[in-house]
C-alpha cells in the first residue's frame, strides 16, 4: 500500500518551507546585488526552483514508499536513493500512535508511528496516510498481535469499554494542576531582551522597584495561562478505552493524536501528584511501555493513561491495570532528614555569600542579610522531603516514592525488572543510608525517573536488593509456568528461543 | 554475606522449577549446572591502575595547560597557577584512580553478574542473566597496548543498560564472556520489554 497522494503536496510544503526560506535568503542577497526588476525576477525564479524541486522529491518519496501488512510482519520498504527494506514483527510492535495536526485534519491524512523497544528512535513512521487508513492500520496490527495468541476474537469493531473520559470539570483542574513556572525561563528572554530598555524610557527612578515587581508578576501569570491553555488543548477530549488486550486513548483539540498501549507491554505505572493536585485532592496516572525514545516526544505527554481524575479513581484504574495491593509506604529513616536540612543549608550559605559578594563588589546596596530568614524554611523543607519519600515491597510490586513538589508514584512489576542498583554517595554514607534504583525497559528511566528507594537504610537496602532479585527470578518461573498451562498469554513470540535472540529491529544502542 | 545464600536459593528452586517441568534434553547438555560458571569475587588485574591514573594525568595536564593560559592573560605575574593545578589534580586524579582500584570486584553468581565499585559514590549493580540482551569484549588501542580488555554487559534497561567491566586480562574477559554466554542462554532470557 502506499502513502496518501494529498501526503506528496503537504510534505512538499511542509519540507519545502525551510528550502524556500534557505534560498530566499540566499535569493535576497543576490537580488539586493542585482537590483531593480532583474533581482526580483531572480528571486521569483529561485523560490518557484526551491518549491518545484521540492515537490520533485516528494513525489519521488512518494512513489518509492511502500508499507505492507503481511500475516507476521509490518514491512516498509522505503528510500529514493538508498532503498531500505524494513521487517517489523507484529509481537514486537509496542505502541501504534497516529497524530493529527489542524491542517492534517483538513486533508484527511495523519501520521502513524510504530514503536518497539529496539532502536534509538521510532521505527517506523508514515507520513501521511489517510485517516481511515491510519485507523485500519492501528486496528489490523493489533488484530494480527491478538491473532499470534490463537485466540481468533469476532472484534466486531466496538470502541472498547471506556474506562475514563475527561469532563469539562476535570479538564479546567487539569489547567490549574499544570500551571507550570518553567515556561518562565522561556518568556524571560526576551523580556530581560527587551525590558531593560523599556525600563529606562518609561520608568522613573523612584517607581523602578514597583514596575520590576509588576513585570515579574506579569511574567507568572502569563507563563501559568500560557502552561495550562498549552495541558488543555492538548488533552482536550481524553478517552481511554479497554479494548481487551490493549488500551487506546484519544486526545487533542488541535492536535488530535490517538495512541494504543498493549497491556502485556506495560512496564510501570506512575502516579503523579504535584502540589496543587495534592491539595484539590486530584492526580495523573502514565503508563509506561519501553517503545518510546526517550524525551524525543515530550515522553511523559504521550504516554499519560489519565491527565487527571480524583486521586481515588485513579488509584483504582491504576489498580485495574496492575493489581497491586495498596499504598502504605515504609519512609526512610529519620535521619535522612537530618541530610536534607544540611543540603538546603549548604544552598542556602551559597545563595547568602553570593548575596553578600554582589553587595559587597558592587554599588547596589541591598539588605542581603534578609536571606538569612530563609533559615526558618530548612526544617519544614526537610520533613516534608523526607515526609513524601518512601518504598513499598509487595509479592509481586515494588512501589516506590518520591517528591514534594511533583510526587510521583511508581509502580514496578517485579517481573519487568532488568537491574539492580544500590549507590552510596559519601554524604549518605556518612549516615547509613543508600539509594536503590529499580530499573526497567520503561522510557521514563531513560530520563531519569527511576523508581528509586531514596535514602534507605544501607541494610534494607542490601536487603532489599536481595530479596528482589530473587523474586525477579520467582516471578519468571511463574511467568513462564502461567504461559505454558493457561495457554500463550499473548507475548507474540511465544517461543523462548526466539525470545532469548534480540529484540530489536535497529541496532539496540541505548 | 547472608545475601549470596539469599541468591543461592533462588536459583536452587529455579532450577528445581524448570526440572520439574521437564526442561528440553538439549538445554541440559548445554550445561547442566550453572554452578560450574560462578566466580568467586574477582578484582581487576593491577595494571589497569596505571592505565587510570595516566588518564588522570592527561586530563590534569589539559587542565594545567587551560589554568596556565587564563593566568598567562589575567595574572601573569604568577606563572606558578598552571603547574600547580596540574599537580593538585594529578594528585587527586591518583588518589582516585588507585582508590577506584581498590574498590572494583565483580562476581559471577549463580543468577546475576554483581559488580561493586566506587569511590565517591559507591554503586553496586545486580544484573540478572535473564536479562542479558549480548556481551561485548572491547580493547581501545591503549587497553591493547597495554594487554587489558573490557567487558561490557548490555540489558534492555536504560540506566544500567550497558555495565562495563573494565581492566581485565583479554584471557579473562573471554572466559567471562563465555560464562555469562552459557548462563544467559541457560537461564532462557526473557527480555521483558
Amino acid at each position: 500500500m502506499q502513502l496518501d497522494p494529498l501526503s506528496v503536496p503537504y510534505r512538499a510544503v511542509e519540507g519545502g518551507l525551510q528550502l524556500v526560506v534557505g534560498i530566499a535568503i540566499f535569493g535576497i542577497a543576490g537580488a539586493g546585488s542585482i537590483g531593480g526588476v532583474e533581482g526580483v525576477a531572480v528571486f521569483g525564479v529561485l523560490v518557484l526552483l526551491g518549491i518545484g524541486l521540492s515537490l520533485g522529491w516528494q513525489l519521488a518519496y512518494y512513489q518509492r514508499f511502500e508499507y505492507r501488512l503481511t500475516p507476521d510482519t509490518f514491512d516498509i520498504d522505503s528510500g529514493v536513493i538508498s532503498r531500505r527494506a524494513r521487517e517489523i514483527p507484529y509481537g514486537r510492535i509496542q505502541n501504534v500512535d497516529i497524530r493529527q495536526n489542524v491542517i492534517q485534519r483538513a486533508l484527511d491524512i495523519a501520521e502513524v508511528r510504530l514503536e518497539t523497544a529496539g532502536g534509538g528512535q521510532t521505527e517506523a513512521r508514515l507520513r501521511y496516510v489517510g485517516r481511515t487508513d491510519a485507523e485500519h492500520i492501528q486496528e489490523e496490527v493489533s488484530r494480527h498481535k491478538r491473532g499470534e495468541s490463537e485466540v481468533p476474537e469476532q472484534d466486531t469493531k466496538d470502541r472498547g469499554e471506556t474506562l475514563f473520559e475527561l469532563d469539562g470539570r476535570e479538564l479546567v483542574v487539569l489547567g490549574i494542576v499544570s500551571m507550570d513556572l518553567r515556561l518562565l525561563s522561556i518568556l524571560a528572554v526576551p523580556a530581560s531582551i527587551v525590558g531593560p530598555s523599556v525600563f529606562t524610557e518609561f520608568a522613573p527612578a523612584t517607581a523602578s522597584v514597583a514596575v520590576l515587581v509588576v513585570g515579574l508578576v506579569g511574567l507568572v501569570v502569563a507563563s501559568a495561562v500560557v502552561s495550562a491553555a498549552i495541558a488543555m488543548t492538548r488533552y482536550y477530549g481524553f478517552v481511554l478505552t479497554d479494548q481487551g488486550e490493549e488500551y487506546r486513548y484519544e486526545r487533542g483539540l488541535l492536535q488530535r493524536f490517538s495512541g494504543s498501549i498493549p497491556k502485556n507491554k506495560v512496564q510501570t505505572i506512575t502516579l503523579t501528584e504535584n502540589v496543587i493536585a495534592r491539595r484539590l485532592g486530584y492526580a495523573s496516572l502514565s503508563i509506561e511501555t519501553a517503545g518510546y525514545a526517550g524525551g524525543s516526544q515530550g515522553g511523559s505527554g504521550s504516554q499519560s493513561a489519565i491527565p487527571i481524575a480524583q486521586r481515588a479513581h485513579a488509584i483504582e484504574l491504576a489498580g485495574r491495570i496492575e493489581d497491586f495491593e495498596g499504598l502504605d509506604f515504609e519512609r526512610p529513616p529519620k535521619r535522612a532528614r537530618e541530610r536534607y536540612a544540611a543540603r538546603y543549608g549548604i544552598v542556602l550559605a551559597v545563595l547568602v555569600a553570593a548575596a553578600y559578594a554582589v553587595v559587597q563588589l558592587t554599588s547596589l546596596s541591598a539588605p542581603w542579610y534578609w536571606l538569612l530568614g530563609g533559615v526558618v524554611l530548612i526544617p519544614p523543607a526537610a520533613h516534608l522531603k523526607w515526609r513524601n519519600r518512601g518504598y513499598r515491597l509487595e509479592e509481586d510490586y515494588v512501589i516506590t516514592r518520591n517528591g514534594f513538589w511533583s510526587r510521583r508514584i511508581t509502580i514496578v512489576p517485579i517481573y519487568r525488572i532488568q537491574t539492580l542498583v544500590t549507590a552510596e554517595t559519601v554524604f549518605q554514607r556518612r549516615r547509613d543510608l543508600a539509594t536503590l534504583v529499580v530499573d526497567t525497559a520503561g522510557t521514563y528511566s531513560l530520563v531519569g525517573d527511576d523508581a528509586k528507594a531514596v535514602d534507605i537504610d544501607v541494610r534494607a537496602a542490601d536487603r532489599l536488593r536481595g530479596a528482589l532479585a530473587d523474586d525477579l527470578q520467582e516471578a519468571i518461573v511463574e511467568y513462564r509456568h502461567r504461559r505454558e498451562h493457561s495457554g500463550p498469554i499473548a507475548d507474540g513470540s511465544t517461543d523462548p528461543d526466539e525470545m532469548a535472540g534480540g529484540s530489536s529491529v535497529g541496532p539496540t544502542d541505548g | 554475606m547472608d545475601e549470596s545464600a539469599d541468591t543461592s536459593v533462588g536459583a536452587d528452586e529455579l532450577t528445581d522449577e524448570e526440572s520439574s517441568e521437564g526442561t528440553d534434553p538439549s538445554e541440559e547438555g548445554n550445561g547442566s549446572d550453572p554452578g560450574a560458571y560462578t566466580t568467586d569475587t574477582r578484582t581487576l588485574d593491577p595494571r589497569v591502575r596505571w592505565l587510570w591514573v595516566g588518564r588522570a594525568v592527561i586530563v590534569a595536564l589539559v587542565l594545567g595547560g587551560i589554568s596556565a593560559a587564563v593566568a598567562g592573560a589575567l595574572a601573569p605575574e604568577q606563572p606558578w597557577i598552571g603547574p600547580a593545578v596540574f599537580v593538585v589534580a594529578t594528585a587527586l586524579g591518583t588518589a582516585h584512580a588507585l582508590l577506584l582500584y581498590r574498590s572494583w570486584s565483580y562476581e559471577v553468581r549463580e543468577d546475576s553478574l554483581f559488580l561493586d565499585r566506587g569511590v565517591i559514590t559507591r554503586v553496586r549493580t545486580v544484573v540478572p542473566y535473564v536479562r542479558v540482551q549480548h556481551i561485548d569484549t572491547s580493547r581501545g588501542p591503549i587497553e591493547r597496548a597495554m594487554g587489558l580488555s573490557s567487558l561490557v554487559v548490555y540489558t534492555a534497561g536504560s540506566r544500567g543498560a550497558d555495565v562495563t567491566i573494565p581492566g581485565i586480562r583479554p584471557l579473562e574477559a573471554d572466559d567471562l564472556q563465555t560464562r555469562l554466554k552459557a548462563l544467559a542462554i541457560e537461564s532462557e532470557g526473557e527480555d521483558a520489554v
